[in-house]
């Protein structure tokens, strides 16, 4: 693979006079399943091969993927890509220049000890139908369950026109657990994510029966959950709303690429923008995260990079482009989802740093507020405006936890809003997620428990 | 790289469906994608590069003792791999448990005609001629005023073609054409920069207007400066499509699919022929309306797209079934079975979710409001409840009508209440219909809506 990569950035240097060409190949195989009340939709397997050029000429790239190791079709593949950069460059203000890196030659071999790929069809199966089972078991009131299971393995190739040569091999297990409850008109919706960059072993930790179960109880205890009053309130936080809190609020606003494009913290680099407990990572380097991995897809070592710093804006995320542009050095945050597609700045396993609180000193002083334990969804705009969906939360009621509340929100200015966090937890938890921005990536959120001292919750009480 | 012919198309899905009955499937059914697609990227204002996407693949579905197995690969030259993707299928199928609700594939039916999905022209565009449109389309946006800056954006055009093929005889070949151009914009004054605004233009023919598209994006943004507070309270708002298409996907379209009603997951069940919505809502969804982004001429099992409705003036007519969900019910296939190329098994979609206009223009609409507001885009939808309906979204931002006019922009502001119930209370459809994604709807105001101000 790696003369064939080679091969085709040859042409693009030699023929077109590339600056920089890079070509990436993958040979991936994948086994999805979905069960919906023990029923089994459809077992899947699928092979996904291509190769992605990507190529700097005058200062633009160009790109091209195709899903097919044939020659004559790459070498048609390198050319598009190189005229179409050229045919970019011809109004370009600001040519694209690209921070340096170490060149890297490399294998990185992963080492499961359950390899899903090894793992026959049928106990997939059989495993997400316990999980399937316990759910719809739990209570006669869930009147739904979902199982979606994927898992991928296989490899990635990089080789660049500067020396980098990288072969690593993809490992994700992930099933998300949805289930519906119904009682007396009031219809409840649950969700569970879990997912690892290490083996199938990842059930031995995540036992079928008890994520079933889980799900199940959290459907449930919304049925009788009431309403939130909407306003502005103290809430408490738990570590997977703190996670995309974080990966929402901030990760988004510190990707170099949409800082630049007028997000609120390029002009904050160095800033105090939140409260003196505020420190916040993103980490590609956590073995086994969801979203951590050893080399970028522009061949950059993985870093643990450091965002906030006591409430002090310390770095962003960058691609080779965007270090460039701030005069930095690439974290290694530059991903693609596939052959299909260029990378681009994603985050991978972000967090908020613990500090030394104990949950029962967090919620003891608040007399009227929130507690969200867990969340539904959430969103960001680059403006620095965020919503959080809460899928579990509890009244807190002078200094105790209360009734449940259901489909409740929180939504702020993140600038105004990582002021206001006045207590920090010591514990800490991670969960894996996937994150949008026009592809899809692997990620993993988290923190401790936090305490804002207000935030607008959004209820229709 | 030549796009591949019909017959070949054709072949490849009908060998990969004989082969897997060859090797003892009960019932098989194969599915070809091609997709070319190039694009003219736009990042901090300049265009700074372009793509082209050449995607091929084919996707099995097999049945084994009622037991259904799937695999695909996007290796279609090789005669070898497509033996593999059978056997994998047929593999994947005997590892399962029969499921006692599968009754067959569907049969054969015959297609209508569709209008308007394919275009030689767009087919036939230049990279150069990409660029064209993104240059106009920039430099549109560039004169609105110097406070506005055209962040990202894309002009994109792309072929896509698919053939079907199941072991009761269905065999068929749809292709068509899309051109797109999008841009996103804010604005900065001092510290502050407004919610990034978005314009977007998507046409199956040559018909786009990239400067308008750049205009408005830009006009947009301006406006959404100097942002001030609105009160907490319930009152109108109207609902432009952007907001609707975000609100109504994740509720709405949930609740009439006929495998979220069979499972118990919506509020509509056993509420056929009952009003579930004001007398001023109708809704058909449409696979084969003139022209429109999801119209083609068959579904992802091979059953033809047709029009049905959904809502007629307030009362639920029906719900949207694919093969598996109609033969439960004992109906027949609405063509709402959808896939995601080949890489995935059909599941029920809408198709073009179309919104009747009423007969009132955007004029007419802002000045009969005394008091209200005007959402263009909401954040946070994809975490409503999709089955209860119950929504707290973000409005970003949100413009204040007063006296009949747009007063002024807010930022923040938190809308909450039940999509079910906002049903309910539509005054007013507006007659300014558009197409965003599958839903082809005009502006649409709601009474009552609880609006939670900063």
């Amino acid at each position: 693979m790696k003369d064939l990569l080679t091969k085709i950035n040859n042409i693009a240097a030699q023929k077109f006079g590339a600056q920089y060409a890079e070509a990436r190949a993958q040979k991936l195989y994948k086994t999805a399943l979905t069960l919906k009340e023990e029923r089994v939709e459809a077992a899947k397997q699928g092979i996904e091969n291509g190769v992605a050029i990507r190529v700097l000429v005058n200062g633009a790239w160009g790109f091209a993927s195709v899903g097919s190791f044939d020659w004559a079709i790459l070498e048609g593949a390198v050319s598009d890509a190189c005229r179409m950069a050229k045919l970019a460059s011809e109004r370009l203000k600001t040519p694209v220049k690209l921070a340096d890196t170490k060149v890297v030659e490399d294998q990185v071999v992963s080492k499961p000890e359950k390899n899903p790929a090894n793992i026959l069809m049928e106990d997939k199966i059989k495993n997400a139908l316990a999980i399937n089972r316990t759910s719809l078991g739990f209570n006669k009131k869930i009147k739904s369950c979902t199982v979606d299971y994927f898992d991928l393995t296989g490899s990635s190739f990089l080789v660049n026109s500067e020396g980098t040569n990288v072969e690593q091999d993809k490992l994700y297990v992930w099933a998300r657990i949805t289930a519906s409850a119904q009682n007396e008109g009031v219809f409840t919706f649950s969700r569970e994510e879990i997912g690892s960059t290490a083996g199938y072993e990842l059930f031995d930790e995540q036992v079928p029966e008890v994520l079933g179960e889980k799900v199940a109880k959290l459907a449930i205890e919304q049925l009788t959950a009431k309403s939130p009053k909407g306003g502005k309130f103290p809430v408490v936080l738990g570590p997977n709303v703190v996670g995309v809190f974080v990966h929402e609020a901030f990760g988004h606003l510190a990707e170099a690429d949409l800082a630049l494009s007028g997000g609120v913290l390029a002009s904050n680099l160095g800033k105090k923008i939140g409260s003196n407990l505020v420190t916040f990572y993103d980490d590609g380097t956590i073995p086994s995260a969801f979203g951590a991995f050893k080399y970028d897809d522009e061949g950059v070592p993985s870093h643990k990079t450091l965002l906030i710093k006591d409430g002090v804006v310390t770095g962003l995320m960058h691609n080779r482009e965007t270090a460039q542009k701030f005069k930095t050095e690439p974290t290694g945050n530059a991903r693609a989802e596939d052959f299909r597609v260029e990378p681009i700045i994603r985050m991978r396993c972000t967090y908020m740093a613990p500090r030394d609180q104990k949950f029962e000193e967090l919620i003891e002083d608040i007399k009227a507020g929130y507690y969200f334990k867990s969340f539904r969804g959430g969103q960001a705009n680059l403006d620095g405006t965020f919503q959080v969906g809460i899928q579990e939360g509890y009244e807190i009621v002078n200094g105790e936890l209360g009734t449940a509340v259901r489909n409740a929100s929180i939504s702020g200015s993140t600038l105004e809003t990582l002021h206001h966090i006045n207590a920090v937890g010591k514990d800490f938890m991670l969960d894996p997620g996937r994150c949008g921005k026009g592809q899809t990536a692997f990620v993993s959120d988290g923190g401790p428990h936090i305490r804002l001292s207000e935030v607008v919750v959004g209820g229709s009480a | 790289m030549e796009v591949l012919e019909k017959n070949i198309m054709i072949s490849l899905a009908e060998n990969a469906v004989k082969a897997a009955l060859n090797k003892g499937a009960q019932d098989a059914e194969a599915y070809v994608y091609e997709g070319q697609a190039s694009n003219i990227g736009i990042e901090l204002g300049q265009i700074s590069k372009i793509n082209r996407i050449i995607d091929r693949g084919l996707g099995i579905r097999v049945a084994a003792n009622k037991a259904i197995g799937f695999a695909y690969t996007n290796i279609v030259e090789d005669p070898k791999a497509l033996e593999s993707v059978v056997v994998s299928a047929l593999s994947s199928a005997r590892a399962g448990k029969p499921d006692q609700d599968w009754n067959g594939l569907p049969g054969k039916k015959p297609y209508a005609a569709t209008e308007k999905t394919f275009d030689q022209k767009i087919a036939n565009l230049s990279s150069e001629d990409l660029v064209q449109l993104a240059v106009t389309m920039l430099d549109a946006a560039g004169q609105v005023d110097k406070r506005v800056f055209p962040i990202e954006g894309a002009v994109g055009a792309g072929y896509i073609a698919n053939a079907i093929a199941n072991s009761n005889g269905i065999a068929g070949f749809d292709r068509g054409t899309v051109i797109e151009c999008s841009v996103a914009t804010v604005a900065k004054e001092g510290n502050s920069v407004t919610p990034v605004c978005f314009e977007f233009n998507a046409a199956r023919d040559c018909r786009l207007d990239p400067a308008w598209v750049g205009k408005e994006a830009a006009k947009m943004a301006f406006s959404a400066l100097k942002p001030k507070s609105v009160e907490t309270k319930s009152g109108k708002v109207i609902l432009t499509q952007f907001a609707l298409q975000e609100l109504l996907t994740y509720t709405l379209i949930n609740a009439i699919r006929a495998d979220s009603v069979q499972r118990g997951q919506s509020p509509f069940k056993g509420k056929l022929g009952e009003k579930v919505a004001s007398e001023d809502l109708s809704i058909y969804d449409d696979g084969l309306f003139a022209g429109g982004l999801r119209t083609g001429s068959f579904d992802g099992e091979g059953m033809p797209h047709q029009k049905t409705p959904v809502i007629e003036r307030g009362i639920l007519r029906n719900f949207l079934y694919d093969n598996y969900s109609a033969k439960k019910d004992g109906k027949e296939s609405t063509g709402n079975a959808s896939r995601a190329g080949y890489l995935s098994t059909p599941g029920i979609d809408t198709t073009n979710f179309h919104v009747l206009p009423g007969n009132k223009t955007s004029e007419e609409m802002l000045s009969e409001v005394e008091d209200g507001l005007i959402v263009y885009y909401l954040q946070g939808a994809h975490s409503s409840n999709p089955v209860s309906g119950e929504f707290s979204v973000v409005a970003t931002p949100a413009w204040k009508i007063k006296h009949g006019k747009i007063s002024h922009c807010s930022r923040g502001i938190m809308l909450a209440g039940n999509v079910f119930e906002l049903l309910k209370n539509i005054s007013v459809v507006g007659a300014n219909e558009r197409q965003i994604g599958q839903l082809i709807s005009p502006w649409i105001q709601v009474e009552n809506v609880r609006v939670i101000g900063q």
